[in-house]
């Protein structure tokens, strides 16, 4: 087990726009486009969703975030998974990412569960070839009926939407899992399900970060637990 | 070059997204296929119709369907490929807030299933040209550069175009309207043939007009095009594409946010 932190984020600060106003004019958009000026200070309709972040995880721990509603845990997600970058600060990733934050993102209604499973892993990183090789296992975690993988997702019910989605996720071969609020779906036995294979993957030295709103799940599945609130680090034990 | 090192890793998505792209438009369609014959196909018919009855126009000798079957293959494409591409970001919404990939990915796909379509349609050209006993030489082959030409021209406008549509929403609504102003533009229902220098120059300002003059050219003159206008071209479009692939990947970092 190696001690270089594989997620590292140093001093993250992130700055949203309010939706809704109309913030700045095509000229200045056209403008900020050409030069890499940083204005430190807030307009009038900004404010921070992240205020001076650190955070360094080593490989093969398991992390939670938990924090109330709209206390950044997702920002944190989203910028180490690349989807948006920091205002400020610096954030380094050794190693490839599974990013399970909406399980199915992806999936075409128009095609069919098994189609869905090459359209949705090959979104999240992994291969064809790769595809190819755990598409029974997929199938058989997500406890579909067989007679159902041919038919359009469109005609499936969301919790075998979910399902599929999930198990498309877990079998990514990344080495860092992003767990958004994805361990609720399914009924009770799917659920138990994917806690036992999260907890098999985390034996195969693969790092988790994990957002739910389940403290006691949290408790049983990380070494640890940042707590968030208002867009900065409460608490670390 | 950047656009390799940036999707080599995501060849396969690329990959299955065209697949994807491909598979769902002609799902559920009783003509499937067909439907990218059928759009050059009666237009031709059309055009071929009002030029031979209601408005007298000599197509330089050319039987007129081959002649509007020649300049419809690459206006079609270029219009469809640019309608494609800018809502491909726009429309992803729940993908670019969530999961990050080269998004270049989602307009490109866009502008190779439109190229598909155009290979498709291209079948029937050759029949078209059979029929119309169409002297055929080896000039021929210059469609394919010509093609490539087309296709690296419409992924450059794509791209800037489908990026700064996630910004404004105006790109959209404008572009249904320079492609109606484009078309006419074209040389798709004349030739610039007789037309004076000053108006070919300016006419030339459109890439179109030099692909869809060069498709008649090679294939319905059998004469090469000029190397160094074939030149000149491809280095324009090389630029413009550079450009164009340099102003996305500087503002696609900011898509999750504004989309």
């Amino acid at each position: 087990m190696s001690s270089e932190p594989v997620i590292k984020l140093s001093n993250i600060s992130k700055k949203y726009i309010l939706k809704g106003y109309k913030s700045r004019t095509l000229r200045e958009d056209i403008e900020s486009i050409f030069s890499r000026k940083y204005k430190p200070d807030l307009s009038k309709n900004e404010f921070w969703a992240l205020k001076d972040i650190n955070i360094s995880i080593n490989k093969s721990e398991s992390v939670g975030l938990y924090g109330p509603n709209g206390s950044g845990k997702t920002t944190i997600i989203k910028l180490i998974s690349g989807v948006t970058l920091p205002t400020l600060g610096e954030i380094t990733i050794n190693g490839t990412i599974a990013p399970l934050i909406s399980v199915g993102a992806g999936f075409h209604p128009e095609l069919t569960g098994r189609e869905n499973i090459y359209t949705n892993g090959t979104i999240l990183g992994m291969s064809i070839k790769y595809l190819k090789s755990v598409e029974d296992d997929i199938i058989n975690f997500s406890g579909l009926d067989k007679k159902f993988i041919n038919m359009p997702v469109k005609q499936y019910s969301s919790g075998m939407n979910a399902r599929l989605g999930f198990s498309v996720a877990v079998h990514s071969n990344a080495d860092i899992f992003l767990l958004d609020e994805i361990i609720s779906v399914g009924d009770e036995e799917f659920k138990n399900k994917c806690t036992e294979k999260v907890k098999s993957l985390m034996n195969m030295n693969k790092t988790f970060l994990i957002v739910t709103h389940n403290h006691e799940l949290l408790k049983t599945m990380t070494n640890r637990i940042i707590y968030i609130k208002n867009g900065s680090i409460e608490d670390n034990l | 070059m950047i656009i390799i090192k940036r999707l080599y890793p995501y060849k396969d998505l690329l990959f299955v997204s065209i697949w994807r792209e491909f598979g769902v438009r002609y799902r559920n369609s009783v003509l499937g296929i067909l439907w990218a014959i059928v759009q050059p196909l009666s237009l031709m018919i059309l055009f071929t119709f009002i030029f031979t009855y209601v408005m007298k126009v000599k197509t330089g000798g050319y039987p007129k369907p081959v002649f509007f079957y020649s300049a419809l293959l690459p206006w079609i494409f270029f219009s469809s490929a640019l309608n494609t591409a800018i809502s491909s970001l726009s429309g992803s919404q729940g993908l670019i807030t969530k999961i990050y990939f080269p998004r270049e990915v989602l307009p490109i796909s866009g502008v190779c299933v439109a190229f598909i379509d155009l290979l498709i349609a291209s079948s029937f050209y050759i029949v078209l040209l059979l029929y119309y006993n169409i002297d055929l030489n080896l000039t021929i082959i210059w469609i394919i550069p010509i093609f490539i030409l087309l296709f690296l021209y419409t992924l450059s406008v794509s791209l800037i175009f489908s990026s700064l549509n996630v910004y404004y929403k105006d790109v959209s609504l404008l572009t249904g309207f320079l492609l109606r102003l484009l078309f006419f533009g074209s040389p798709i229902l004349y030739s610039i043939d007789s037309l004076s220098i000053k108006l070919k120059l300016i006419l030339f300002l459109n890439p179109l007009t030099f692909i869809i003059e060069n498709t008649r050219r090679v294939i319905l003159e059998g004469r090469s095009v000029v190397i160094w206008q074939f030149l000149l071209a491809t280095v324009l479009v090389l630029i413009l594409f550079h450009f164009a692939y340099k102003l996305f990947i500087k503002i696609e970092r900011n898509f999750a946010d504004v989309i």
